[in-house]
């Protein structure tokens, strides 16, 4: 195969390939303005009734909320538990911290499902009961080791030389974090907290295990899904959307993490 | 002496709430669930005798099932981390607009609603959805096609689509650190370009194939959302099994030793996955 030839079949491959994924999503973008109660072209015109019926319901707002008290929660709680064991990580010799980083990172190859049964079976025994804390806990599990791994690289890159010179010049290990680390790293904090926050609004196999009563805003659309063709899951859905890929847009913009 | 911070800010002790966290909301509660499919259920009460009832009911009763889920799984983690790879190999081989347009539409699929995808490919797929409309409509086929909704092949295209991102940011990242213009060298010597891929590029890739393959296959193994909502009534994989073990029948000891079968088999495969993909790949 020629060099030209191979590159330009595989940009067209790559190509279908990110359409393929996103495809989808885009899609339920358009068609949440759509006239018609079925998903297909032609359009039938634009129309904002699929938004209206869905702010018309209870359950979106107690959906919302719950959704917004977890996600505010699980953002605060991983990133301030995870940015405090990446501190002790960095300082680790190369082999130690490459077993906590395997540790650390288990949570993020085990199925939703597993954990969350788990979680369902140690909260059953021990007694307790089921609410939007246990769904708090569950999340912290998965979303710390995004934290971990973001802050823990941004850290790797520090220049430790200038926390070392304000140790050396008399300032206490607290004061030196407060007023020279977290400032230079602050916008990966934020970054990170985004991340975490757009993997706990998204995550809905967990949830639904864990919440016991009520819905947040992925429970609710499962509960729409099964009921058939509902136009408003739409609207919903690109509401999620903007609010996790917003989330995750701008979380890339402050860590500038690339893969 | 290496770029590492002196050791102090109350030294190990900031590890303590990530270690409570790992050990109290993950190990414990994994090892009681492995405990608790040794036991046995009565009157919807747990009884603790230990036995191996769970794991003989489990492989003699539901061996297809875990064959069929470790199938699809299979099928599904291995076209992911292949396509995964092509694309990654273009955004690293790419430092034009098209590099960064495709690395930007991977990383913003990557947290866009696991349950928003499904129901879009769901009407994607349906009778009236825009692929059979574009089917028909092209007269490639006279009838809308039913199979395309509620089939194993369904399943295979919403996870392949929904895990794909997660397979691509690896693989990317392994490939980023080596540096297209010392391969062109290479390439001026006279190698031709498959043989740079596969002599100097996917020895190098194998962690992160890996790790994108074992993702895609604990995923789709564990997975019982996808088989449900486009999968059909026939489309049983080893999640849903295990699923329902949680609600109508309230049997957790045996949807435990579903759990731990399912992940046995599905390490089986990894390790396997390794140990091909090393042979394949490194011994030149």
């Amino acid at each position: 195969m020629t060099g030209t030839g191979g590159r330009t079949l595989s940009l067209i491959v790559g190509l279908l390939v990110v359409v393929f994924m996103a495809a989808p999503l885009l899609l339920v973008v358009i068609f949440s303005f759509n006239a018609s109660v079925v998903m297909t072209f032609p359009f039938e015109g634009l129309t904002l009734d699929w938004y209206r019926q869905l702010l018309a319901r209870d359950d979106f707002w107690s959906a919302l909320r719950n959704s917004a008290i977890v996600t505010l929660s699980v953002g605060i709680g991983a990133t301030v538990i995870g940015t405090m064991a990446s501190l002790v990580i960095v300082r680790m010799r190369p082999r130690r911290s490459d077993t906590a980083f395997f540790l650390f990172g288990l949570p993020m190859m085990m199925p939703p499902l597993v954990l969350a049964l788990a979680l369902l079976a140690l909260f059953s025994a021990v007694g307790l009961k089921l609410s939007l804390m246990t769904v708090v806990l569950a999340h912290l599990t998965f979303t710390m080791p995004f934290v971990i791994l973001i802050v823990t690289a941004r850290l790797r890159d520090f220049d430790h030389a200038v926390t070392d010179s304000a140790r050396d010049l008399g300032a206490s290990p607290w004061t030196s974090f407060r007023t020279i680390t977290l400032p230079i790293i602050r916008p990966t904090l934020f970054g990170a907290a985004l991340i975490a926050m757009a993997l706990s609004l998204d995550d809905f196999i967990i949830t639904f295990f864990m919440l016991g009563g009520g819905n947040t805003l992925p429970t609710l659309v499962w509960g729409m899904l099964r009921t058939g063709i509902d136009p408003s899951i739409n609207a919903l859905g690109t509401l999620i959307l903007v609010c996790t890929l917003g989330a995750s847009a701008l979380a890339l913009k402050l860590t500038g993490y690339r893969g | 002496m290496s770029n590492r911070p002196r050791a102090d800010l109350g030294g190990g002790a900031l590890m303590l709430p990530a270690a409570a966290v790992l050990g109290l909301l993950f190990l414990l509660p994994l090892v009681w669930f492995f405990v608790v499919s040794f036991y046995r259920v009565s009157l919807f009460q747990l009884v603790p005798d230990m036995s191996w009832a769970n794991y003989a009911r489990v492989w003699s009763d539901y061996l297809g099932p875990i064959a069929f889920t470790a199938g699809m799984a299979a099928i599904i983690a291995v076209l992911t981390t292949l396509l995964a790879f092509v694309v990654a190999h273009l955004i690293w081989s790419r430092g034009d607009r098209w590099g960064g347009f495709l690395l930007g539409a991977t990383l913003l699929t990557l947290f866009g609603g696991y349950l928003v995808k499904i129901y879009a490919w769901r009407t994607l797929l349906g009778r009236e959805g825009i692929v059979n409309a574009t089917l028909t409509g092209l007269g490639i086929t006279d009838a809308p096609i039913d199979a395309l909704l509620y089939s194993p092949l369904a399943v295979v295209l919403v996870l392949i689509s929904y895990l794909l991102p997660f397979a691509i940011l690896p693989i990317y990242g392994s490939l980023r650190p080596i540096d297209p213009t010392s391969l062109e060298a290479a390439r001026d010597l006279g190698a031709n370009p498959w043989g740079v891929l596969r002599d100097a590029v996917l020895p190098r890739c194998v962690p992160a194939l890996l790790t994108a393959f074992a993702l895609c296959f604990l995923v789709s193994a564990g997975d019982y959302v996808t088989p449900r909502m486009v999968g059909g009534t026939r489309t049983m994989m080893m999640g849903n099994f295990i699923e329902s073990q949680f609600g109508l029948r309230m049997n957790m000891p045996l949807g435990a030793a579903m759990t731990f079968s399912t992940l046995l088999t599905s390490v089986a495969v990894i390790v396997a996955a390794g140990l091909g993909m090393r042979t394949l790949l490194r011994a030149r």
